[in-house]
Protein backbone atom coordinates (compact mmCIF):
# COMPACT_ATOMS: atom_id res chain seq x y z
CA UNK A 1 0.00 0.00 0.00
CA UNK A 2 3.13 2.47 0.63
CA UNK A 3 4.64 1.53 -2.44
CA UNK A 4 1.66 2.16 -3.91
CA UNK A 5 1.30 5.69 -2.21
CA UNK A 6 4.77 6.39 -3.16
CA UNK A 7 4.51 5.56 -6.44
CA UNK A 8 1.42 7.75 -7.00
CA UNK A 9 3.11 10.46 -5.44
CA UNK A 10 6.25 10.70 -7.42
CA UNK A 11 3.95 10.12 -10.44
CA UNK A 12 2.15 13.13 -10.30
CA UNK A 13 5.28 15.20 -8.89
CA UNK A 14 7.36 14.43 -11.52
CA UNK A 15 5.49 16.47 -14.67
CA UNK A 16 4.45 19.10 -11.72
CA UNK A 17 7.19 21.80 -12.06
CA UNK A 18 6.56 21.57 -16.12
CA UNK A 19 2.65 21.69 -16.27
CA UNK A 20 3.24 24.75 -13.66
CA UNK A 21 5.90 26.61 -16.17
CA UNK A 22 3.28 25.88 -19.18
CA UNK A 23 0.20 27.24 -17.15
CA UNK A 24 2.11 30.24 -16.12
CA UNK A 25 3.38 31.53 -19.73
CA UNK A 26 -0.46 32.59 -19.96
CA UNK A 27 -0.18 35.18 -17.49
CA UNK A 28 -1.20 38.87 -18.71
CA UNK A 29 0.80 40.23 -16.27
CA UNK A 30 4.79 41.91 -16.38
CA UNK A 31 6.47 40.04 -13.55
CA UNK A 32 5.80 36.19 -13.32
CA UNK A 33 3.70 34.79 -10.46
CA UNK A 34 1.58 31.52 -9.80
CA UNK A 35 -1.48 31.60 -10.20
CA UNK A 36 -1.64 33.93 -13.07
CA UNK A 37 -3.39 37.63 -13.07
CA UNK A 38 -5.67 37.10 -16.35
CA UNK A 39 -5.24 35.11 -19.51
CA UNK A 40 -3.36 36.31 -22.32
CA UNK A 41 -0.86 35.15 -25.40
CA UNK A 42 0.86 38.74 -25.39
CA UNK A 43 4.46 36.46 -24.21
CA UNK A 44 3.96 34.29 -26.88
CA UNK A 45 3.72 37.03 -29.10
CA UNK A 46 6.88 38.63 -27.44
CA UNK A 47 8.61 35.56 -28.18
CA UNK A 48 7.49 35.22 -31.54
CA UNK A 49 8.02 38.43 -32.56
CA UNK A 50 12.15 38.38 -31.34
CA UNK A 51 14.17 38.42 -33.82
CA UNK A 52 16.81 37.13 -31.33
CA UNK A 53 14.98 34.24 -29.49
CA UNK A 54 14.43 33.14 -33.19
CA UNK A 55 17.58 33.30 -34.04
CA UNK A 56 18.70 31.36 -31.17
CA UNK A 57 15.92 28.83 -31.80
CA UNK A 58 17.48 28.54 -35.39
CA UNK A 59 20.90 27.69 -33.81
CA UNK A 60 19.66 24.72 -31.76
CA UNK A 61 17.33 23.04 -33.73
CA UNK A 62 20.52 23.30 -36.60
CA UNK A 63 23.09 22.10 -33.81
CA UNK A 64 20.85 19.08 -32.35
CA UNK A 65 20.39 18.21 -36.23
CA UNK A 66 23.69 17.64 -37.20
CA UNK A 67 24.97 16.92 -33.88
CA UNK A 68 22.25 13.82 -33.84
CA UNK A 69 23.11 13.11 -37.50
CA UNK A 70 27.23 12.93 -37.31
CA UNK A 71 26.93 10.96 -34.15
CA UNK A 72 24.02 8.15 -35.47
CA UNK A 73 26.41 7.93 -38.70
CA UNK A 74 29.47 7.54 -36.12
CA UNK A 75 27.40 4.76 -33.73
CA UNK A 76 26.50 2.89 -36.72
CA UNK A 77 29.85 2.51 -38.31
CA UNK A 78 31.16 1.65 -34.73
CA UNK A 79 28.35 -0.29 -34.18
CA UNK A 80 28.78 -2.21 -37.67
CA UNK A 81 32.55 -3.16 -37.04
CA UNK A 82 31.68 -4.36 -33.27
CA UNK A 83 28.91 -6.62 -34.45
CA UNK A 84 29.21 -7.46 -38.03
CA UNK A 85 32.87 -7.74 -37.82
CA UNK A 86 32.91 -9.07 -34.45
CA UNK A 87 35.71 -7.49 -33.73
CA UNK A 88 38.42 -7.98 -30.96
CA UNK A 89 38.05 -6.00 -28.01
CA UNK A 90 34.42 -5.06 -29.29
CA UNK A 91 33.13 -4.69 -25.88
CA UNK A 92 36.27 -2.98 -24.42
CA UNK A 93 35.19 -0.91 -27.59
CA UNK A 94 31.72 -0.34 -25.99
CA UNK A 95 32.75 0.46 -22.95
CA UNK A 96 35.00 3.61 -23.80
CA UNK A 97 32.37 5.14 -26.30
CA UNK A 98 29.90 5.25 -23.36
CA UNK A 99 32.77 6.92 -20.93
CA UNK A 100 30.69 10.46 -21.76
CA UNK A 101 28.19 9.13 -19.14
CA UNK A 102 30.39 8.75 -16.15
CA UNK A 103 32.08 12.20 -15.85
CA UNK A 104 30.20 15.12 -13.70
CA UNK A 105 28.86 17.72 -16.39
CA UNK A 106 30.69 20.65 -15.12
CA UNK A 107 33.82 18.66 -15.45
CA UNK A 108 33.09 17.90 -18.90
CA UNK A 109 32.25 21.44 -19.36
CA UNK A 110 35.94 22.36 -18.48
CA UNK A 111 37.56 19.69 -20.31
CA UNK A 112 35.66 20.77 -23.46
CA UNK A 113 36.73 24.50 -22.65
CA UNK A 114 40.90 23.01 -22.66
CA UNK A 115 39.90 20.98 -25.87
CA UNK A 116 37.83 24.16 -28.16
CA UNK A 117 40.58 26.60 -26.85
CA UNK A 118 43.24 24.18 -28.10
CA UNK A 119 41.41 24.10 -31.52
CA UNK A 120 40.31 27.57 -31.71
CA UNK A 121 36.70 26.85 -31.96
CA UNK A 122 35.86 28.22 -28.32
CA UNK A 123 32.73 30.05 -28.90
CA UNK A 124 32.27 29.11 -32.38
CA UNK A 125 29.25 26.40 -33.81
CA UNK A 126 31.55 24.02 -35.59
CA UNK A 127 32.88 23.51 -31.70
CA UNK A 128 29.77 22.95 -30.26
CA UNK A 129 28.68 20.25 -33.21
CA UNK A 130 31.86 18.45 -32.28
CA UNK A 131 31.13 18.58 -28.45
CA UNK A 132 27.60 17.66 -28.49
CA UNK A 133 28.18 14.40 -30.96
CA UNK A 134 30.40 13.16 -27.84
CA UNK A 135 28.46 13.72 -25.37
CA UNK A 136 25.32 11.80 -27.73
CA UNK A 137 27.72 9.52 -28.79
CA UNK A 138 26.60 7.49 -25.81
CA UNK A 139 22.52 7.54 -26.13
CA UNK A 140 23.13 7.18 -30.36
CA UNK A 141 25.18 3.99 -29.87
CA UNK A 142 22.89 2.11 -28.14
CA UNK A 143 19.56 2.17 -30.60
CA UNK A 144 21.05 1.39 -33.16
CA UNK A 145 23.50 -1.72 -32.09
CA UNK A 146 20.35 -3.53 -30.40
CA UNK A 147 18.69 -3.10 -34.15
CA UNK A 148 21.75 -4.85 -35.72
CA UNK A 149 22.14 -7.49 -33.26
CA UNK A 150 18.05 -8.03 -33.94
CA UNK A 151 18.67 -7.94 -37.73
CA UNK A 152 19.45 -11.18 -39.28
CA UNK A 153 22.62 -11.26 -41.13
CA UNK A 154 21.34 -14.27 -43.31
CA UNK A 155 19.41 -11.83 -45.23
CA UNK A 156 22.58 -9.89 -46.46
CA UNK A 157 23.90 -13.14 -47.33
CA UNK A 158 21.34 -14.15 -49.68
CA UNK A 159 21.35 -11.21 -50.92
CA UNK A 160 24.71 -11.22 -51.88
CA UNK A 161 24.57 -15.19 -53.02
CA UNK A 162 21.35 -13.35 -55.26
CA UNK A 163 23.94 -11.45 -57.10
CA UNK A 164 23.78 -7.96 -55.22
CA UNK A 165 26.68 -5.95 -54.96
CA UNK A 166 27.78 -4.55 -51.86
CA UNK A 167 26.56 -1.27 -51.91
CA UNK A 168 23.33 -2.73 -53.24
CA UNK A 169 22.56 -5.08 -50.51
CA UNK A 170 23.25 -2.79 -47.73
CA UNK A 171 20.67 -0.14 -49.50
CA UNK A 172 18.26 -2.46 -49.62
CA UNK A 173 18.54 -5.35 -47.17
CA UNK A 174 21.04 -3.82 -44.20
CA UNK A 175 19.54 -0.64 -44.12
CA UNK A 176 15.93 -0.91 -43.74
CA UNK A 177 16.30 -3.88 -41.00
CA UNK A 178 17.85 -1.35 -38.88
CA UNK A 179 15.68 1.41 -39.46
CA UNK A 180 14.15 2.01 -36.64
CA UNK A 181 17.43 1.52 -34.55
CA UNK A 182 18.41 4.84 -36.58
CA UNK A 183 15.54 6.70 -35.99
CA UNK A 184 15.61 6.04 -32.21
CA UNK A 185 19.52 7.21 -32.48
CA UNK A 186 18.36 10.28 -34.23
CA UNK A 187 15.32 11.19 -32.40
CA UNK A 188 16.95 10.74 -28.91
CA UNK A 189 20.42 12.37 -29.43
CA UNK A 190 18.24 15.36 -30.89
CA UNK A 191 16.33 15.55 -27.91
CA UNK A 192 20.05 15.05 -25.69
CA UNK A 193 21.46 17.87 -27.69
CA UNK A 194 18.47 20.51 -28.38
CA UNK A 195 17.81 20.18 -24.23
CA UNK A 196 21.74 20.31 -23.13
CA UNK A 197 22.58 22.91 -21.10
CA UNK A 198 25.12 22.28 -18.11
CA UNK A 199 28.42 21.72 -20.78
CA UNK A 200 27.24 23.81 -23.80
CA UNK A 201 27.06 27.27 -21.04
CA UNK A 202 31.10 26.69 -20.87
CA UNK A 203 31.57 26.72 -24.25
CA UNK A 204 28.58 29.77 -25.70
CA UNK A 205 29.99 33.44 -27.29
CA UNK A 206 28.90 36.71 -28.66
CA UNK A 207 28.86 34.99 -32.33
CA UNK A 208 26.78 31.42 -31.16
CA UNK A 209 24.31 30.74 -28.15
CA UNK A 210 21.76 27.90 -27.64
CA UNK A 211 17.70 28.52 -26.60
CA UNK A 212 18.41 26.39 -22.83
CA UNK A 213 21.35 28.35 -22.24
CA UNK A 214 19.51 31.52 -23.41
CA UNK A 215 16.59 30.69 -20.77
CA UNK A 216 19.18 29.87 -18.64
CA UNK A 217 20.61 33.32 -18.20
CA UNK A 218 17.36 35.16 -18.70
CA UNK A 219 15.90 33.24 -15.60
CA UNK A 220 19.58 34.43 -13.92
CA UNK A 221 18.76 37.59 -14.77
CA UNK A 222 14.96 38.47 -14.62
CA UNK A 223 12.09 37.37 -13.86
CA UNK A 224 10.23 38.28 -17.46
CA UNK A 225 7.21 35.91 -18.22
CA UNK A 226 8.80 35.53 -21.82
CA UNK A 227 11.00 32.96 -20.22
CA UNK A 228 8.15 31.10 -19.05
CA UNK A 229 6.41 30.67 -23.20
CA UNK A 230 10.04 30.31 -24.71
CA UNK A 231 10.16 27.17 -21.80
CA UNK A 232 6.57 25.98 -23.14
CA UNK A 233 7.61 25.93 -26.37
CA UNK A 234 10.90 23.53 -24.88
CA UNK A 235 8.20 21.64 -23.70
CA UNK A 236 5.75 21.24 -27.06
CA UNK A 237 8.96 19.98 -28.96
CA UNK A 238 9.93 17.53 -26.43
CA UNK A 239 6.63 16.39 -26.44
CA UNK A 240 5.71 16.03 -30.06
CA UNK A 241 9.76 14.00 -29.82
CA UNK A 242 8.80 11.95 -27.71
CA UNK A 243 4.97 11.30 -29.48
CA UNK A 244 7.37 10.23 -32.50
CA UNK A 245 9.60 7.90 -30.35
CA UNK A 246 6.51 6.40 -28.64
CA UNK A 247 5.51 5.52 -32.49
CA UNK A 248 8.46 4.39 -34.02
CA UNK A 249 10.08 2.26 -31.72
CA UNK A 250 7.24 2.22 -28.19
CA UNK A 251 7.95 3.89 -25.55
CA UNK A 252 9.30 0.80 -23.30
CA UNK A 253 12.75 0.92 -25.09
CA UNK A 254 14.00 3.26 -22.37
CA UNK A 255 13.73 0.56 -19.93
CA UNK A 256 14.65 -2.35 -21.66
CA UNK A 257 17.73 -3.72 -21.43
CA UNK A 258 19.89 -5.82 -24.10
CA UNK B 1 39.29 -4.21 -48.91
CA UNK B 2 41.22 -6.26 -46.12
CA UNK B 3 38.94 -6.65 -42.61
CA UNK B 4 41.27 -4.94 -40.24
CA UNK B 5 41.52 -2.06 -42.83
CA UNK B 6 37.70 -1.87 -42.75
CA UNK B 7 37.02 -2.17 -39.20
CA UNK B 8 39.76 1.16 -38.86
CA UNK B 9 37.68 2.92 -40.92
CA UNK B 10 34.14 1.98 -39.37
CA UNK B 11 35.84 3.20 -36.34
CA UNK B 12 37.46 6.47 -37.31
CA UNK B 13 35.02 8.34 -36.98
CA UNK B 14 33.76 7.63 -33.07
CA UNK B 15 37.26 6.79 -32.44
CA UNK B 16 38.20 10.29 -33.63
CA UNK B 17 35.40 11.79 -31.20
CA UNK B 18 36.79 9.75 -28.08
CA UNK B 19 40.02 10.84 -28.76
CA UNK B 20 39.39 14.33 -28.71
CA UNK B 21 37.55 13.76 -25.48
CA UNK B 22 40.80 12.31 -23.82
CA UNK B 23 42.83 14.85 -25.77
CA UNK B 24 40.84 17.54 -23.49
CA UNK B 25 40.92 14.94 -20.46
CA UNK B 26 44.62 15.28 -20.44
CA UNK B 27 45.15 18.75 -21.25
CA UNK B 28 42.91 19.41 -17.90
CA UNK B 29 44.54 17.75 -15.73
CA UNK B 30 48.12 18.97 -17.16
CA UNK B 31 47.05 22.21 -16.60
CA UNK B 32 46.34 22.03 -13.62
CA UNK B 33 49.17 20.32 -12.27
CA UNK B 34 52.23 21.74 -14.72
CA UNK B 35 52.81 25.66 -15.03
CA UNK B 36 55.77 26.94 -17.37
CA UNK B 37 57.12 23.36 -17.72
CA UNK B 38 57.08 22.78 -14.05
CA UNK B 39 55.08 20.57 -11.88
CA UNK B 40 53.23 23.11 -9.99
CA UNK B 41 50.67 21.94 -6.89
CA UNK B 42 50.00 25.38 -5.81
CA UNK B 43 46.72 25.40 -7.06
CA UNK B 44 45.91 22.39 -5.40
CA UNK B 45 47.45 23.50 -2.00
CA UNK B 46 45.33 26.85 -2.35
CA UNK B 47 41.87 25.17 -2.59
CA UNK B 48 42.56 22.42 0.14
CA UNK B 49 43.54 24.86 2.58
CA UNK B 50 41.08 27.56 2.18
CA UNK B 51 38.86 26.98 4.61
CA UNK B 52 35.38 27.80 2.82
CA UNK B 53 36.42 25.63 -0.15
CA UNK B 54 36.80 22.65 2.04
CA UNK B 55 33.03 23.36 3.13
CA UNK B 56 32.21 23.79 -0.31
CA UNK B 57 33.71 20.13 -0.99
CA UNK B 58 31.94 19.24 1.85
CA UNK B 59 28.72 20.66 1.29
CA UNK B 60 28.29 19.17 -2.33
CA UNK B 61 28.83 15.84 -1.15
CA UNK B 62 26.18 16.05 1.53
CA UNK B 63 23.65 17.20 -0.83
CA UNK B 64 25.07 14.56 -3.62
CA UNK B 65 24.79 12.22 -1.36
CA UNK B 66 21.00 13.23 0.16
CA UNK B 67 19.88 13.87 -3.22
CA UNK B 68 20.91 10.06 -3.88
CA UNK B 69 19.23 8.56 -0.71
CA UNK B 70 16.27 10.63 -1.72
CA UNK B 71 16.04 9.12 -5.04
CA UNK B 72 16.59 5.46 -4.15
CA UNK B 73 13.50 5.41 -1.18
CA UNK B 74 11.53 7.36 -3.83
CA UNK B 75 12.53 5.60 -6.69
CA UNK B 76 12.44 1.92 -5.90
CA UNK B 77 8.45 2.26 -5.10
CA UNK B 78 7.76 3.48 -7.99
CA UNK B 79 9.70 0.92 -10.56
CA UNK B 80 8.40 -1.98 -8.69
CA UNK B 81 4.71 -0.18 -8.61
CA UNK B 82 5.36 0.43 -12.52
CA UNK B 83 7.10 -3.09 -13.16
CA UNK B 84 4.03 -5.03 -11.60
CA UNK B 85 1.10 -2.35 -12.92
CA UNK B 86 -1.33 -4.76 -14.39
CA UNK B 87 -2.94 -2.19 -16.41
CA UNK B 88 -1.91 0.79 -18.74
CA UNK B 89 1.90 0.76 -18.14
CA UNK B 90 2.84 2.35 -21.19
CA UNK B 91 1.09 5.42 -19.84
CA UNK B 92 2.77 5.58 -16.34
CA UNK B 93 6.43 5.09 -18.72
CA UNK B 94 4.81 8.24 -20.09
CA UNK B 95 4.43 9.62 -16.82
CA UNK B 96 8.51 9.53 -16.36
CA UNK B 97 10.07 9.80 -19.88
CA UNK B 98 8.67 12.54 -20.75
CA UNK B 99 9.66 14.96 -17.53
CA UNK B 100 13.10 13.18 -18.19
CA UNK B 101 13.52 14.74 -21.33
CA UNK B 102 12.23 18.28 -20.75
CA UNK B 103 15.33 20.58 -20.48
CA UNK B 104 16.93 20.24 -16.89
CA UNK B 105 16.93 23.98 -16.90
CA UNK B 106 12.89 24.25 -17.84
CA UNK B 107 11.94 22.09 -14.53
CA UNK B 108 14.31 23.66 -12.43
CA UNK B 109 12.85 26.93 -13.45
CA UNK B 110 9.54 25.10 -12.79
CA UNK B 111 10.66 25.04 -9.29
CA UNK B 112 11.30 28.43 -8.87
CA UNK B 113 7.94 29.08 -9.92
CA UNK B 114 6.53 26.67 -7.37
CA UNK B 115 8.88 27.82 -4.43
CA UNK B 116 9.59 31.69 -5.04
CA UNK B 117 8.49 34.57 -3.35
CA UNK B 118 5.65 35.30 -5.50
CA UNK B 119 5.18 31.28 -6.23
CA UNK B 120 2.83 28.85 -5.83
CA UNK B 121 2.90 27.87 -2.23
CA UNK B 122 3.75 31.43 -0.84
CA UNK B 123 0.67 32.58 -3.15
CA UNK B 124 -1.26 30.06 -1.35
CA UNK B 125 -0.30 30.50 2.16
CA UNK B 126 -0.61 34.50 2.34
CA UNK B 127 -4.08 33.82 0.61
CA UNK B 128 -5.43 31.73 3.49
CA UNK B 129 -3.51 34.15 5.81
CA UNK B 130 -1.51 31.36 7.44
CA UNK B 131 1.86 33.55 6.81
CA UNK B 132 2.18 37.36 6.27
CA UNK B 133 5.22 37.35 4.58
CA UNK B 134 6.41 34.62 1.89
CA UNK B 135 8.37 31.73 3.34
CA UNK B 136 12.04 31.43 2.40
CA UNK B 137 11.38 28.04 0.50
CA UNK B 138 14.70 27.90 -1.80
CA UNK B 139 17.88 29.61 -2.04
CA UNK B 140 18.80 27.67 0.58
CA UNK B 141 19.53 23.19 1.00
CA UNK B 142 16.02 22.25 1.07
CA UNK B 143 15.53 23.92 -2.53
CA UNK B 144 18.50 22.68 -4.25
CA UNK B 145 17.59 19.16 -2.73
CA UNK B 146 14.20 18.85 -4.01
CA UNK B 147 15.10 20.25 -7.29
CA UNK B 148 17.73 17.83 -7.56
CA UNK B 149 15.56 15.38 -6.48
CA UNK B 150 13.26 15.99 -9.25
CA UNK B 151 15.76 16.28 -12.07
CA UNK B 152 17.60 13.36 -11.35
CA UNK B 153 14.38 10.61 -10.30
CA UNK B 154 13.84 9.93 -13.35
CA UNK B 155 17.46 8.06 -13.69
CA UNK B 156 16.98 5.71 -10.72
CA UNK B 157 13.22 4.87 -11.62
CA UNK B 158 14.60 3.96 -15.28
CA UNK B 159 17.24 2.28 -14.23
CA UNK B 160 15.51 0.01 -11.57
CA UNK B 161 12.51 -0.80 -13.78
CA UNK B 162 15.07 -1.82 -16.72
CA UNK B 163 16.29 -4.70 -14.38
CA UNK B 164 13.26 -5.38 -12.25
CA UNK B 165 11.05 -5.53 -15.67
CA UNK B 166 12.89 -9.10 -16.20
CA UNK B 167 12.66 -10.72 -13.15
CA UNK B 168 9.47 -12.50 -13.51
CA UNK B 169 6.55 -11.39 -11.56
CA UNK B 170 6.11 -15.83 -10.84
CA UNK B 171 9.59 -16.17 -9.21
CA UNK B 172 7.89 -14.38 -5.70
CA UNK B 173 5.00 -15.96 -6.23
CA UNK B 174 7.12 -18.90 -6.00
CA UNK B 175 9.19 -17.16 -2.67
CA UNK B 176 5.60 -16.78 -1.02
CA UNK B 177 3.83 -19.99 -1.93
CA UNK B 178 6.56 -22.00 -0.64
CA UNK B 179 5.91 -20.14 2.40
CA UNK B 180 8.23 -16.72 2.83
CA UNK B 181 6.57 -13.73 4.14
CA UNK B 182 6.61 -10.99 1.48
CA UNK B 183 9.34 -8.81 3.61
CA UNK B 184 11.53 -12.43 3.28
CA UNK B 185 11.06 -12.88 -0.37
CA UNK B 186 11.81 -9.12 -1.04
CA UNK B 187 15.02 -9.04 1.14
CA UNK B 188 15.69 -12.92 -0.50
CA UNK B 189 14.91 -12.50 -4.07
CA UNK B 190 13.75 -8.95 -5.22
CA UNK B 191 16.34 -6.99 -3.44
CA UNK B 192 19.19 -8.93 -4.74
CA UNK B 193 18.00 -9.62 -8.29
CA UNK B 194 17.75 -6.10 -8.73
CA UNK B 195 20.65 -4.80 -7.08
CA UNK B 196 22.28 -4.48 -10.52
CA UNK B 197 19.91 -1.36 -11.51
CA UNK B 198 19.96 0.19 -8.37
CA UNK B 199 24.03 0.28 -8.50
CA UNK B 200 23.32 2.12 -11.67
CA UNK B 201 21.51 4.25 -10.18
CA UNK B 202 22.91 5.49 -7.41
CA UNK B 203 26.23 6.08 -9.74
CA UNK B 204 24.04 7.85 -12.20
CA UNK B 205 22.24 10.32 -10.04
CA UNK B 206 25.44 10.72 -7.48
CA UNK B 207 27.14 11.65 -10.67
CA UNK B 208 24.82 14.18 -11.98
CA UNK B 209 24.21 15.65 -8.57
CA UNK B 210 27.92 16.49 -7.85
CA UNK B 211 28.29 17.88 -10.77
CA UNK B 212 24.80 20.23 -11.45
CA UNK B 213 25.36 23.40 -12.19
CA UNK B 214 21.80 24.77 -13.26
CA UNK B 215 19.44 23.44 -10.52
CA UNK B 216 21.64 24.72 -7.50
CA UNK B 217 22.58 27.77 -9.02
CA UNK B 218 18.61 28.49 -10.09
CA UNK B 219 17.25 26.95 -6.35
CA UNK B 220 20.56 27.60 -4.39
CA UNK B 221 21.16 31.02 -5.17
CA UNK B 222 24.62 32.15 -5.74
CA UNK B 223 25.57 32.44 -1.96
CA UNK B 224 26.20 28.86 -0.80
CA UNK B 225 28.19 27.22 -3.56
CA UNK B 226 28.96 23.65 -5.03
CA UNK B 227 31.95 22.79 -6.66
CA UNK B 228 29.91 22.81 -9.76
CA UNK B 229 28.80 26.02 -9.55
CA UNK B 230 31.98 27.37 -8.18
CA UNK B 231 33.64 25.86 -11.03
CA UNK B 232 31.05 27.71 -13.31
CA UNK B 233 31.95 31.09 -11.54
CA UNK B 234 35.37 31.02 -11.39
CA UNK B 235 35.23 30.54 -15.39
CA UNK B 236 32.49 32.34 -16.53
CA UNK B 237 33.13 35.59 -13.76
CA UNK B 238 36.90 35.36 -12.54
CA UNK B 239 38.26 33.92 -15.94
CA UNK B 240 40.69 31.92 -13.95
CA UNK B 241 40.91 28.89 -16.09
CA UNK B 242 43.68 26.71 -14.16
CA UNK B 243 41.61 27.15 -11.03
CA UNK B 244 38.78 25.88 -12.79
CA UNK B 245 40.80 23.38 -14.09
CA UNK B 246 42.30 22.07 -10.79
CA UNK B 247 38.69 22.37 -9.10
CA UNK B 248 36.86 20.50 -12.20
CA UNK B 249 39.96 17.56 -11.52
CA UNK B 250 39.24 17.42 -7.78
CA UNK B 251 34.98 17.00 -9.15
CA UNK B 252 36.42 14.35 -11.52
CA UNK B 253 38.20 12.56 -8.61
CA UNK B 254 35.58 12.66 -5.92
CA UNK B 255 33.01 11.46 -8.42
CA UNK B 256 34.70 9.03 -9.29
CA UNK B 257 36.29 7.78 -6.25
CA UNK B 258 32.57 6.87 -5.54
CA UNK B 259 31.61 5.80 -9.00
CA UNK B 260 34.44 3.21 -9.73
CA UNK B 261 33.95 1.20 -6.79
CA UNK B 262 30.09 0.94 -7.56
CA UNK B 263 30.80 -0.36 -10.71
CA UNK B 264 33.34 -2.56 -9.73
CA UNK B 265 30.70 -3.93 -7.00
CA UNK B 266 28.01 -4.30 -9.80
CA UNK B 267 29.78 -6.31 -12.00
CA UNK B 268 30.78 -8.53 -9.16
CA UNK B 269 26.92 -8.94 -8.38
CA UNK B 270 26.25 -9.34 -11.91
CA UNK B 271 28.78 -12.14 -12.13
CA UNK B 272 27.58 -13.86 -8.96
CA UNK B 273 23.71 -13.43 -9.93
CA UNK B 274 24.59 -15.23 -13.22
CA UNK B 275 26.69 -17.72 -11.96
CA UNK B 276 23.62 -18.98 -9.07
CA UNK B 277 21.65 -18.92 -12.42
CA UNK B 278 23.39 -21.29 -14.19
CA UNK B 279 23.67 -23.93 -11.01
Amino acid sequence: MTTRAIAIAVLLFLPLPIVIVVLSSFTSAGYLSFPIKGVSLRWYAEFLGSADWLKVLGTSALLALIGALVSTAASFAAAWAVVRHEMRFGTTYETILLTPLIFPHAAIGVIMIVTLSGLGWLGTFTGLILVHCILTIPYAYRPVVAALRKADPALEEAAASLGARPWRTFWLVSLPAVRPGLVTSLLFSFIISFDEVTVTMFLVGPFVMTLPVQVFSEVLESASPIIAAVSAALVLFTSLMVFVLDKVIGIQFFVERD
Amino acid sequence: MPRSLRIALLLAPSGLLMCVFLYGLIRLIGSSLVTDGQIDLSYYEAIFSRADYVAMLGRTLRIAAMTTFFCLLLGFPTAYYVARYRGNRNFLLLMIIFPWLVSIVVRSYGWVVILGPRGLINGFLTWTGLIERPAKLMYNDFGVILGLVHVLLPFMIIAILSVLMQIPRNLEEASMSLGGRPSYSFRTVLLPLSLPGVLTGITLVYLMATGAIVTPLLLGGLGDTMLGTEIFQEVMHFFDYPKAAALATVLLITALAVVLPIQILERWVARRLSDGGSQ
